[in-house]
């Protein structure tokens, strides 16, 4: 009975955090200028990232890194149908989806049922020679000099436009890997990430939910890389560098791999520190690089990890002291 | 009457010509193409397939110390790269303040062995804990820990060395390989990297460790009731892998030139490699190198030599989708 009571009344904690949390970010545009409005919609981008990388990578145990090269893709399919074909803007994000999804299925297919390891060469491989062949095309995607986009929202009030859109675009993302992973399909993910083969001795289609995944969490960047174009106005191959990966797997293990809050978290301060100590330069990657090496070798699992944990300790030591009393 | 080479090397325009047919200045090559094709005959395919095995050869290093490291700890080293960039910017230091370019033999030398205690400790400090402490997922853990090591050597480069291209001298004068001129420093490479794989070949072969190896990597936990410290294994065979790529670094530094982000293509090819060869296989890694090489090279003559760096991703991909267990298989042993 008291352990229900606990659990409701951590859950009750719980709810009313995300509210609180909720209610700042949509306040936030009012009494911040343009310029952190700008920084908050550039992290709710990295948060749709991230958190769609967590669902592959953290939950299903498939390492992509190919996630920024997927966000490219949506992006250039997007502004390319859009500049040159004159696609409206909606048609041209939803091709974006597509695109990316399909791309996802095909190395999805061919890598899946493999080992592990294979998605995440093929997926680097990949990654490179997307960068190559844009920058390479130049006659139809501009190369280096980069693509100039059609911008979303123009005129007065673009800033908090664009802030309540990349907020509803991470919400919802946040919202479908949390019903994703309290659905069957989670379990499966688990199961499968936790050991493939029990999984498949279980009845589970193992090749064809991490295919399902890895979909998903692809998918999910290229409509990412889409609005992102369409908010920033310029696209370039600039995206799709290894150090924007490292950025995502620096976020994700930094809030927290495995948690829904986690890649949350960690790209929003990674983004804030990013851009705060901004005249380090370099020193911050190497700040990062650190920081994530500890936590992988200290089997720490991030801030979020640790909160939760300095949370059970503050209850237990409660719970000693009544205990005497 | 010396005959003209039908090639040019690419992207070197505007300087005036050597006795070879090279142009002079140093503007980036790409990962040796050529263009200006005039026409295709019997003596260009012989160019392009000499050029193919060269640089596929070369690619080869690279690749095998990516699997001898898989082979032995199961993981991926995702900082071959750094390992790479580092033993260029080590061999750099050493021609250019202490030695001299003509003593680049002993520079590759140093900067192997520099490597190789780097990995050491990177191993010791943080791969052997992997196996010891309570990691659910090594390979996981591996990921991440050095794809953040690799972010941090790149970071640590650009801090240190700023973000600019250096260019070490080159090691040999120009010269042919029957029918294809070549530059000095690929030649040196070339013949390089033959000796350093016969070496790695003998070692494997003939000696206690290389055995060790072997049996390590058929079976951990066999070659621990044959009385062989397998951490230490561990750790030198990481060291091993990473002086094979610093090798590589070091011999083709004045080719490619150096700068933080230079073991990228490099690695790219080497992970492309060893899944075309099969995971875990030497001698798949060598057949192929040789063929991405090849199908780089003439993939650029029949096709667009733009995309050459593109060719061996869809080689790549065929081999996944025809044969996914590689040229090689080696069969892996479940648990």
């Amino acid at each position: 009975m008291e352990n229900l009571n606990d659990t409701s009344i951590s859950k009750l904690k719980g709810v009313s955090l995300l509210l609180a949390g909720s209610v700042v970010v949509c306040l936030l545009p009012f009494w911040t200028g343009q310029y952190y409005q700008q920084i908050f919609t550039i992290a709710f981008y990295y948060v749709v990232l991230a958190s769609s990388w967590n669902l592959i990578a953290g939950y299903t145990g498939q390492f992509s890194l190919a996630h920024h090269a997927f966000a490219a893709i949506g992006g250039y399919t997007s502004a390319l149908l859009v500049t040159r074909f004159g696609f409206p803007m909606w048609a041209g994000i939803l091709a974006a989806l597509s695109s990316s999804a399909l791309m996802g299925f095909i190395l999805g297919v061919l890598c899946l049922r493999m080992r592990a390891i294979y998605l995440a060469i093929a997926t680097w491989a990949f990654a490179e020679s997307v960068r190559i062949f844009i920058s390479m095309t130049y006659e139809i995607t501009r190369g280096d000099l980069g693509l100039a986009v059609p911008k979303i929202f123009l005129g007065e009030g673009r800033g908090v436009a664009c802030y309540y859109l990349f907020l509803g675009l991470a919400a919802a993302t946040v919202f479908m890997i949390s019903i994703i992973n309290r659905s069957k399909m989670g379990y499966y993910l688990r199961a499968i990430r936790d050991d493939e083969m029990a999984a498949r001795v279980m009845g589970i289609h193992a090749t064809r939910w991490k295919i399902f995944s890895f979909i998903i969490s692809s998918g999910t960047a290229g409509i990412a890389g889409a609005f992102y174009g369409h908010y920033n106005g310029l696209l370039t191959p600039v995206m799709v560098d290894f150090n924007e990966m490292a950025f995502i797997v620096i976020m994700v293990v930094i809030g927290g791999i495995r948690s829904i809050a986690g890649p949350v978290i960690g790209a929003i301060l990674i983004e804030i520190f990013t851009e705060t100590f901004r005249e380090f330069g370099e020193v911050r990657m190497v700040v990062f690089a650190l920081a994530v090496i500890a936590i992988a070798r200290l089997y720490n699992e991030g801030v979020v990890g640790t909160v939760r944990q300095f949370g059970q300790w503050i209850s237990r030591r409660k719970q000693a002291r009544k205990d005497v009393t | 009457m010396p005959r003209k080479p039908h090639l040019k090397w690419d992207g070197l325009g505007g300087g005036a010509q050597d006795k070879y047919g090279f142009t002079t200045g140093k503007p980036r090559p790409r990962w040796g193409s050529f263009n200006e094709v005039t026409a295709i005959d019997s003596t260009l395919i012989s160019q392009y397939v000499i050029a193919g095995i060269v640089i596929g050869l070369i690619y080869s290093l690279m690749a095998v110390g990516i699997t001898f490291i898989y082979g032995i700890m199961r993981i991926i080293n995702w900082s071959m790269g750094e390992f790479y960039m580092i033993g260029g910017y080590l061999q750099y230091i050493i021609i250019t303040h202490f030695l001299g370019v003509k003593e680049w033999y002993l520079g590759v030398i140093l900067s192997m062995l520099g490597v190789f205690l780097l990995g050491m400790v990177v191993q010791w400090l943080l791969i052997k804990p992997m196996f010891e402490g309570p990691v659910e997922k090594r390979t996981e853990y591996a990921t991440i820990v050095t794809i953040a090591l690799g972010v941090l050597f790149t970071n640590m480069a650009v801090i240190g060395a700023g973000p600019f291209i250096y260019s070490p001298p080159g090691y040999y004068r120009n010269t042919q390989i029957i029918t294809l001129p070549v530059s000095g420093t690929r030649f040196i490479a070339f013949i390089g990297t033959m000796i350093l794989l016969s070496l790695f070949y003998l070692f494997l072969k003939k000696t206690w460790w290389g055995r060790a190896f072997q049996g390590a990597a058929q079976n951990r936990m066999g070659i621990q009731t044959a009385g062989i410290d397998v951490f230490r294994l561990d750790q030198i065979a990481f060291g091993i892998g990473v002086a094979l790529a610093a090798a590589a670094g070091a011999l083709l530094a004045p080719e490619f030139y150096l700068h933080p982000r230079c073991g990228s293509i490099a690695t790219m090819k080497g992970f492309e490699i060893i899944v075309i060869g099969g995971l875990g296989s030497i001698p798949g890694v060598l057949c192929a190198g040789l063929l991405l090489g090849l199908i780089e090279s003439l993939g650029s003559v029949f096709f667009n030599p733009s995309f050459r760096d593109v060719y061996g991703f869809l080689f790549l991909i065929a081999i996944l989708a025809i044969k996914p267990t590689g040229l090689f298989e080696e069969r892996e042993r479940v648990a």
